[in-house]
């Protein structure tokens, strides 16, 4: 048995639920036999790989959907043998390669170059350019994305590029030029209820609107996480109840468990222990971004309103840095340590009023 | 001289001339690779010599060498020890190895060779030859031999057989310069150790310097627990050089100085002794260069010693009398200090009054300095162990705000500007944001490996295999509900 989230994926441009308008300019796009290199940016669970095998689909006909796991193998100039996982098609190939680390350019040059040097062979209806999907461009090393801009041109007459990122903020503006870039948005609460609702009907259970609107909110506008709170409830309790319970994330409830101990104690002791729940959190896979806004959002809620503005510019220095920084660790310290400063002597000041 | 040149091979035209002596003296320092130290007929020849061509003579340094056992820096006992062991080793015709470990300067090989001499036994010490011949046509490089099997031939041809102009028949093998063929492969190492011990009748005796890195301590990586108990290496470690030892073998310099080489150098004053002795670190060879360096008189312009030393008051609080002794500050030995002596040095700042303003008693800049060549990974160290050693919370939001902005400033690592000052930032915000250290004893930690452990899509056999799932996602979207799925099917 397959997950609703991959059962019920849209294979047509034309059923997806919502962006409909952005579907149809899709649909023209391709119609012209060629396309540009495109730039697909949006939040996480918003459908752009959906798109995305929507329109390969559009272009290339049902073979995109008859796809093969492969590991290719590349080699560093330093000679390290570095490998990485491949899902391909007769059409197209796709890879996430910020799976390998900072050997990521490699993976880039060498692939997009395999992929291109072999010219599809000529069968009719076909086109004459093959496609490679590359995901999480925004986190390539700047040596990746430098790599990428000069293979984009080279290559153009036989490969054609689909980048997918959260934000392009990170990508290099020269490849921002090169591509069509095309945003989708993450759908609103409403949309998200009303596919749950959809995908319940396909499924042939009943469920409560009430009930489809707490998990849309509680999905944090993510439709994948959406349908998966869906499923673990029906897992949990059938038939549903607008009232049941619906199961949040573990790494939220861990989140939320470290805002509290933040909050019940303001000391370098307390410190040490919350950095030790932060590495546990980032070892596990929660990116470093993830736990800071969590955190935040956590923190917050016991703050007055001149305190929220101080701790939020904070938050948004240190996450910064983050980003700059290769250390996620010390900023997210840092920012724990300035949070439980303030928070400490507001609970001080507050304290001397009352007296 | 006469007792050398009689064991000599063959005698060059030039030698015949006693009166040519920069020459000679050029080819001695050559041929000395395979030779016993002798010192005392160098000196005889250099106080014929003229000032100038002593300066150019290329072992200056040699005639401050030892001459008997006495004037070794060595602590008695040491040497005693060494002395049983080369007595033992070399009266049977068994193949014994020792291995002789310390810092360097120390005087490890001196006192082999101060002992073979006062025994009578002749040494034999390899040199790791250059095997590269000249490029062949085509421009490649290429090997003559492989240098283990150049190593075993020379070690046990020198074990075994005599020089037929030799009339010693005790021998010892001296090795202190491995070939780096050993320190990649270990195994060879061994190999050629179970020849020597099957067919060599004469003892060992390797000499290996320690040094703070690990990556290069010879006798770490080649000589492990194991391969000392296998073959029975006899292992005695040296300390460096005690102060008292440097000052004594530095007053029998001075006295020789007075003696023989009044005409180039000035008569070190004991102050000047005291100086040397300071700078050194218990390094009895560059406590010598030092004197030499500081009491040289000018062969062109004055050299006058006193530019040269520039004085540092360093309190000793121990003694009753508050006693001032100076130190060289252009010369002498850098103090090398390891990773968690330096992470002691920052959390635990020392402040002390100088002229009524208050000063670290580690400037930070000193403390960078030695950690220059890997900033991240000591400020990696300070990390983790920073949180311990502040009791408010106020504070460790200072310290932590300057650790990440080191972090921001070293991930620049293609600027060596960046690097020294994130390193700075990192260390100067540590040592100044701590006003109300606590005092405790807290181990150090390594720290944490931080290698992310994303989920695999094995571990979920409801997830579409020919899907092309990405780390992060797995581990934020689909692991809590996969796990509660997962468990009712």
């Amino acid at each position: 048995m397959s997950l609703w989230v991959d059962k019920h994926r849209p294979k047509d441009l034309m059923k997806l639920d919502y962006h409909k308008e952005q579907a149809g300019r899709l649909k023209n796009l391709v119609q012209q036999s060629d396309f540009p290199h495109l730039l697909v940016y949006g939040p996480s669970g918003a459908g752009k790989k959906t798109r995305i095998m929507c329109l390969l689909r559009e272009l290339y006909g049902s073979g995109v959907e008859r796809l093969r796991q492969e590991t290719m193998n590349f080699t560093t100039p330093s000679n390290k043998k570095i490998e990485i996982m491949t899902v391909s098609s007769n059409y197209h190939i796709e890879v996430n390669p910020t799976d390998v680390g900072i050997h990521d350019r490699v993976v880039i040059m060498d692939l997009v170059k395999n992929v291109a040097q072999t010219h599809q062979i000529d069968s009719s209806g076909q086109r004459e350019f093959k496609v490679v999907i590359l995901n999480e461009v925004d986190d390539l090393t700047k040596d990746a994305q430098h790599a990428l801009r000069r293979t984009m041109e080279k290559y153009v007459a036989t490969c054609r590029l689909i980048l997918i990122a959260n934000s392009i903020s990170r990508v290099i503006p020269a490849i921002r030029s090169r591509c069509l870039t095309i945003r989708v948005p993450a759908p609103t609460e409403n949309e998200i209820a009303s596919v749950l609702h959809v995908v319940c009907k396909k499924e042939g259970l009943n469920l409560p609107s009430e009930l489809a609107m707490r998990i849309a909110k509680c999905s944090g506008r993510n439709l994948r996480r959406a349908l998966l709170m869906c499923e673990a409830c029906k897992v949990q309790q059938y038939p549903f109840t607008s009232d049941q319970k619906v199961p949040e994330p573990d790494w939220q409830l861990f989140i939320k468990e470290t805002a509290s101990m933040i909050l019940s104690e303001q000391s370098p002791k307390k410190l040490g222990e919350v950095r030790q729940k932060l590495y546990e959190l980032i070892i596990h896979g929660v990116p470093p971004d993830v736990v800071f806004s969590g955190l935040l959002c956590e923190l917050v809620k016991n703050c007055d309103m001149a305190m929220k503005c101080q701790v939020a510019s904070h938050a948004a220095t240190y996450e910064h840095r983050m980003r700059l920084g290769n250390k996620a660790i010390f900023h997210l310290e840092a920012f724990v340590a300035k949070f439980m400063a303030i928070y400490k002597k507001f609970m001080e000041e507050s304290l001397g009023d009352v007296f | 001289m006469s007792n050398k040149k009689e064991r000599m091979w063959f005698k060059p035209t030039f030698d015949f001339d006693q009166c040519d002596p920069p020459k000679k003296s050029k080819e001695q320092a050559i041929s000395t690779s395979v030779s016993t130290t002798v010192s005392t007929d160098k000196e005889s020849i250099h106080s014929k010599i003229n000032n100038i061509n002593n300066i150019h003579h290329k072992s200056w340094m040699k005639k401050f060498d030892p001459v008997t056992v006495q004037d070794l820096a060595i602590h008695n006992k040491k040497v005693q020890d060494v002395e049983e062991w080369i007595n033992d080793s070399c009266s049977s015709n068994h193949s014994h190895m020792l291995l002789l470990t310390g810092p360097v300067g120390c005087g490890k090989t001196a006192t082999i060779h101060m002992l073979a001499k006062k025994h009578n036994i002749k040494v034999t010490e390899w040199i790791t030859p250059i095997d590269i011949e000249i490029p062949s046509e085509n421009g490649e490089f290429e090997f003559r031999e492989k240098q283990s099997t150049k190593f075993m031939d020379f070690i046990l041809k020198a074990a075994n057989f005599t020089s037929l102009l030799d009339d010693n028949t005790k021998k010892l093998v001296l090795v202190e310069d491995f070939p780096n063929t050993f320190l990649r492969s270990p195994s060879e190492f061994t190999e050629v150790l179970h020849q020597y011990k099957r067919r060599a009748k004469s003892p060992v005796v390797f000499i290996c310097s320690d040094t703070h890195t690990d990556s290069k301590n010879t006798a770490g990586s080649l000589f492990t627990f194991s391969l000392q108990e296998e073959f029975e290496i006899h292992h005695i470690v040296f300390n460096s050089v005690s102060v008292t030892g440097l000052r004594s073998a530095l007053k029998r310099v001075s006295e020789l100085i007075s003696k023989k080489y009044i005409s180039f150098y000035d008569i070190p004053t004991s102050d000047m002794i005291e100086c040397v002795v300071n700078s050194s670190a218990g390094d009895i060879r560059s406590a010598v260069l030092n004197l030499h360096f500081a009491c040289l008189k000018g062969s062109k312009c004055d050299l006058e010693t006193s530019s040269v030393i520039i004085k540092e008051t360093k309190s000793k609080a121990s003694k009753k009398k508050k006693q001032t002794s100076s130190k060289f500050l252009s010369l002498g030995k850098d103090q090398t200090v390891s990773i968690l002596h330096g992470v002691g040095r920052v959390l635990n700042p020392k402040v002390i009054m100088d002229n009524n303003c208050q000063r670290l008693s580690y400037a930070p800049s000193d403390v960078i300095e030695q950690f220059l060549s890997h900033p991240s990974s000591f400020v990696n160290f300070l990390a983790e162990n920073y949180l311990p050693h502040f009791s408010s919370i106020d504070h460790v939001d200072k310290a932590a705000s300057a650790l990440s902005d080191a972090d921001f400033m070293l991930a620049e690592w293609r600027e060596k500007i960046c690097q020294e000052n994130g390193l700075y930032v990192a260390v100067a915000g540590l040592m100044l944001s701590n006003k109300a250290p606590v005092s405790a004893w807290n181990p150090v930690r390594g720290p944490k490996n931080m290698k992310i452990i994303y989920p695999s899509p094995r571990e979920f056999p409801a997830l579409d295999q020919n899907y092309l799932h990405k780390g992060r996602v797995l581990a934020i979207d689909y692991k809590t509900y996969l796990h509660i799925i997962g468990s009712n099917v």
